[in-house]
């Protein structure tokens, strides 16, 4: 009996392993008919009359949240049901990425980010908003460049509204260029100096984060730099942009410690004064709640010139119609006030995000944002991109971060690495 | 029909329900999988075609997944030596009697008790070499202890075996109590009367009655460090590169992530074939043993 049980247990493990593999490759399946229950919030019962719609959100933990949900059901007289988007970036993902593949009916609405947009621009996945939403009289307000590279799907459709413009701005921390008397970082050879000055003792001149899913951006941003391609690892610039980076972990001006570093960890260590700048996304959140923005703290700073031009990256989380949705009319609706002034406007209060449309960012943010003046420059003396992304976004840029990871710590040579770059880039292309 | 056929069929009749939802949540994803297994499915490019046992070579071509096989061989044999070893001592010292061995005994189930996830995203911090407890208390001993635990191939395995010792040996070791209980004092009496001691004793009576208890807990325990995902998922995302991934997080990574679902349930279908086979050798020793 006892062997039987044993034989009956052991086979129960192995064959429940197996249970959760039998994904459907019926990517544009049915629908579901159901609609689940809102996950995260109770609505007060006066909306019978409302259309109703799902958003799948990240923004939920935000404490200004609801008071931004009650403002757009009130201007949008939806009633707005919402599920709160993990945390974490791989979780998310692969959610989003279920719900989507699976033409399951329960979102009508999600916030995704550019590596879901290069992903899911041509899987038919997501509703085109050309002649509902991104209507000819507004589409030139937003960024031309980001909406043609990253949310235009192959048959010239929209489908996506950003939600807000971010660069991944350059952060100095004023303190430690005061004490080691720098007084701007504009070049190459200024950049140097900072890092050589800034750096010793557990300071670091440089940081990041240089976690495999997270370094991608700061690789990027450096081959830019130096007047490179991300997408061309036959550019003798690239090799030129990986072999600084290694320089600068030689040299001891950056650490190593940060390949197991994401924002999280790295936010941080800036925080705490480790590291003299770094390339981050956002307007300082983090360094404000630690009570280190300023400009005599922390601030944005303009990105250093290190070739030709200056360069910086945009980015936005948008707004994306699921194309399964029941609930079209309300989505579109909510898209619409989204992409409107007031729509823009309610989301500059509440989350503090820069407005994606320059006429609407014009009226709305103050003068005294001191965003605003370095946003303003960014557009106005850099050269602005969206991230180079392939179809298989995560995969690249994972084996990306993976061969960068053992390049830095030379396990591979610069050869080895800008081949298996350009490999990558080959394959993923596809 | 006779009443005695009829009430053969009673029980089938009522646990149908069970079979049919059983069969639709468990027994047609398995086979889904295996059939999948020999599409070169990836939804994210629009590809699903059929493509034989090329998701199978290609398991043994690709870089990552040869070295997710290299980590899951080390992490399962590594842990489960150390899961048997210190899971025993542990049980030993939980079987004797002192103050405090009730208030012990619930105490050190606690890591087990916990979510992996959240061990996971603890460890991360913990092992961090500014911020990190692990850190923080070897430089009580050694000031100048510097390491990065998570960026090297070597130290990051090792925190993650860690880890997984620190979650699940207690429970190992609470289930060896549990066998050492049902080994009676007298056997221990009549060894100490004729001479023999502890160490003796454990080697005579106590190991060798424990074994086949031992063996039976191996076939759990190593197939649930086969399939572990979650630790590595929440702790290290199968770095650095792909050194600390498992075959359980490579399957998740490839479904759910790159959507590349063929490759994916040829990795699932090949763990299932590793853990039936490792199943049936531990069967056959445990019955040699028997015998």
């Amino acid at each position: 009996m006892k062997k039987i049980i044993n034989v009956i247990l052991s086979f129960a493990l192995v064959l429940t392993t197996l249970a959760g593999c039998g994904g459907n490759n019926d990517a544009k399946g049915n629908a579901n008919k159901e609609k689940e229950p809102n996950q995260e919030s109770e609505q007060q019962d006066d909306t019978e009359t409302k259309d109703e719609l799902t958003l799948y959100t990240i923004m939920s933990t935000d404490p200004d949240f609801e008071d931004w949900l009650k403002n757009v059901e009130e201007a949008t007289g939806l009633k707005i049901n919402y599920i709160a988007a993990p945390t974490d970036s791989d979780t998310r993902q692969q959610k989003i990425t279920t719900i989507l593949s699976t033409g399951d009916s329960s979102v009508d609405v999600f916030e995704v980010n550019d590596e879901m947009c290069a992903s899911f621009k041509n899987t038919g996945w997501l509703e085109g908003l050309n002649d509902t939403v991104m209507t000819e009289d507004i589409r030139d307000e937003f960024p031309v460049g980001y909406v043609a590279d990253m949310i235009t799907d192959d048959n010239g459709q929209i489908i996506g509204v950003p939600g807000y413009s971010g660069y991944l701005a350059f952060w100095v921390n004023q303190e430690i260029m005061d004490e080691v008397g720098v007084d701007s970082i504009t070049n190459k050879e200024e950049f140097l100096e900072y890092m050589e000055k800034a750096s010793g003792n557990g300071r670091f001149g440089y940081g990041g984060s240089w976690e495999k899913t997270y370094v991608f951006n700061e690789l990027a941003q450096f081959v830019n730099m130096f007047g490179g391609d991300y997408l061309d690892w036959t550019n003798p610039k690239n090799k030129e942009a990986m072999e600084f980076l290694h320089m600068l972990v030689d040299e001891g001006y950056t650490p190593i410690d940060q390949i197991a570093d994401k924002y999280e960890q790295m936010n941080p260590k800036f925080n705490d004064g480790k590291y003299g700048c770094l390339f981050m996304w956002g307007l300082g959140t983090d360094y404000s709640d630690a009570g280190m923005l300023g400009e005599d703290k922390i601030h944005m700073a303009m990105v250093p010139q290190f070739s030709d031009q200056k360069y910086i990256f945009t980015d936005s989380w948008s707004y994306v119609l699921n194309a399964a949705s029941e609930n079209k009319d309300a989505a579109v609706k909510f898209l619409e006030y989204m992409a409107s002034k007031e729509g823009m406007e309610a989301n500059y209060k509440a989350f503090d995000h820069y407005p994606a449309r320059k006429d609407v960012a014009e009226v709305v943010v103050p003068d005294t944002d001191p965003a605003k003046e370095m946003y303003s420059r960014y557009a106005n003396e850099c050269v602005v991109k969206g991230r180079p992304m392939l179809p298989q976004t995560m995969e690249f840029i994972t084996a990306m971060g993976t061969a960068f990871q053992s390049y830095i710590k030379d396990e591979i040579t610069i050869d080895e690495f800008v081949d298996k770059a350009q490999e990558y880039t080959e394959t993923y292309s596809k | 029909m006779k009443e005695k056929d009829l009430k053969r069929f009673i029980p089938w009749i009522l646990i149908l329900p069970v079979l049919l939802l059983r069969s639709f949540t468990t027994i047609y994803p398995i086979f889904k999988t295996i059939y999948n297994s020999f599409f070169d499915i990836r939804v994210l490019s629009g590809v699903d075609e059929f493509t034989g046992f090329g998701n199978y070579i290609n398991i043994f071509k690709d870089d990552k997944t040869l070295a997710t096989f290299e980590f899951t061989g080390i992490f399962v044999v590594v842990s489960m030596f150390f899961h048997i070893i210190l899971g025993v001592i542990l049980g030993l010292i939980l079987n004797m009697e002192f103050k405090g061995r009730r208030f012990l005994r619930t105490i050190v189930l606690i890591p087990w008790a916990m979510p992996a996830v959240v061990t996971g995203m603890a460890a991360k911090w913990a092992f961090n070499n500014d911020y990190g407890l692990v850190n923080d208390f070897i430089r009580w001993f050694n000031p100048d202890f510097q390491l990065s635990w998570l960026i090297h191939k070597n130290t990051a395995r090792i925190a993650v075996i860690i880890m997984d010792l620190w979650k699940d040996l207690p429970f190992f070791a609470i289930l060896i109590l549990s066998g050492l209980q049902f080994i009676s004092n007298e056997i221990y009496e009549a060894a100490r009367v004729d001479g023999a001691s502890g160490l003796k004793s454990f080697f005579h009576i106590t190991l060798p009655l424990m074994l086949k208890n031992i063996l039976m807990l191996c076939i759990p325990f190593t197939l649930w460090r086969l399939t572990t995902f979650d630790l590595v998922y929440s702790m290290t995302s199968g770095g650095p590169g792909e050194d600390t991934s498992l075959i359980a997080y490579r399957i998740s990574m490839e479904a759910f992530t790159n959507l590349n679902i063929g490759f994916a349930a040829a990795l699932a279908v090949f763990l299932f074939i590793i853990m039936a086979v490792f199943s049936a050798v531990n069967l056959k020793l445990m019955n040699k043993l028997e015998d």
